[in-house]
């Protein structure tokens, strides 16, 4: 693997963990509207 | 989890992955088997917390298990149910960057190595654990019953996880102790188990929330 294919590695890994990340905080926000209702 | 700390979790996580694959040196002992394919021993810095931290996850639903069988609190039955279902997802995670990873070292996706059979059967066994779940419809029963299940896990997971891959007498993997591992690979991999073990705490944090939400719904 190249040069490139690192660097293209660590970017899928970085929008691939990035992209989790925001999933847990936006759910976190509906977890926490959800129980205000209550 | 508070807002400062993931962002923390984030910042430290990101760090890790983009060190794991452009700063960290290659594993050596794999390196130089892998023929034209020595950066895919990066996947170490992966496969081996995720492994380690769905052990802690089902130590973790067994403790939880045993709580719930002394106090009776529904509380306790919800977090062993989610770090059963967590550790699922990391062990799934853990056996599918094994098997990638076997697949360029050993030439197949799967060899019924000592690991990787034990590793199949701690898939099993906790999945066999929300089947029981799905399978009872009583809470308190579902609860009292799923927690003995669990509460074997205390002697279950060290037994498949450290006890049986040692029992054999040929592994392909390496034997514990006796890979050379440098410093910064080490570090490095004990940084990817801190973060990890954080994100296993924050999603099981947040399935716990979950699990509480529905628990009133049906009542």
């Amino acid at each position: 693997m190249n040069q490139d294919g690192t660097l293209w590695l660590a970017a899928v890994n970085l929008i691939i963990w990035t992209g989790l990340f925001l999933y847990l905080l936006s759910l976190e926000k509906k977890i926490g509207r959800k129980e205000k209702d209550r | 989890m508070k807002p400062a700390l993931r962002w923390l979790l984030w910042l430290w996580m990101s760090v890790v992955m983009t060190a794991a694959v452009l700063w960290a040196p290659l594993v050596q002992g794999f390196a130089g088997r892998m023929g034209d394919a020595p950066q895919t021993s990066r996947i170490v810095f992966f496969h081996v917390p995720l492994a380690i931290v769905s052990f802690l996850a089902f130590w973790a639903a067994a403790a939880w298990s045993l709580i719930y069988l002394w106090k009776r609190r529904p509380k306790d039955d919800r977090r062993a149910h989610a770090a059963v279902e967590v550790g699922l997802l990391f062990c799934t995670l853990a056996t599918v960057t094994g098997a990638v990873w076997s697949r360029v070292q050993w030439g197949a996706y799967w060899n019924w190595d000592p690991r990787q059979t034990s590793i199949a059967l701690a898939l099993l066994f906790y999945g066999a654990y929300l089947s029981l779940r799905g399978a009872i419809e009583d809470p308190e029963v579902r609860a009292r019953l799923s927690a003995a299940y669990a509460a074997l896990g205390t002697v279950v997971a060290p037994f498949l996880f450290f006890i049986l891959p040692r029992m054999a007498s040929f592994s392909l993997h390496p034997k514990p102790g006796t890979s050379r591992m440098d410093a910064p690979i080490f570090w490095l991999m004990m940084a990817g188990m801190a973060g990890f073990t954080a994100l296993f705490f924050w999603m099981h944090a947040v399935r716990c929330r979950i699990l509480a939400l529905d628990a009133e719904d049906v009542v």
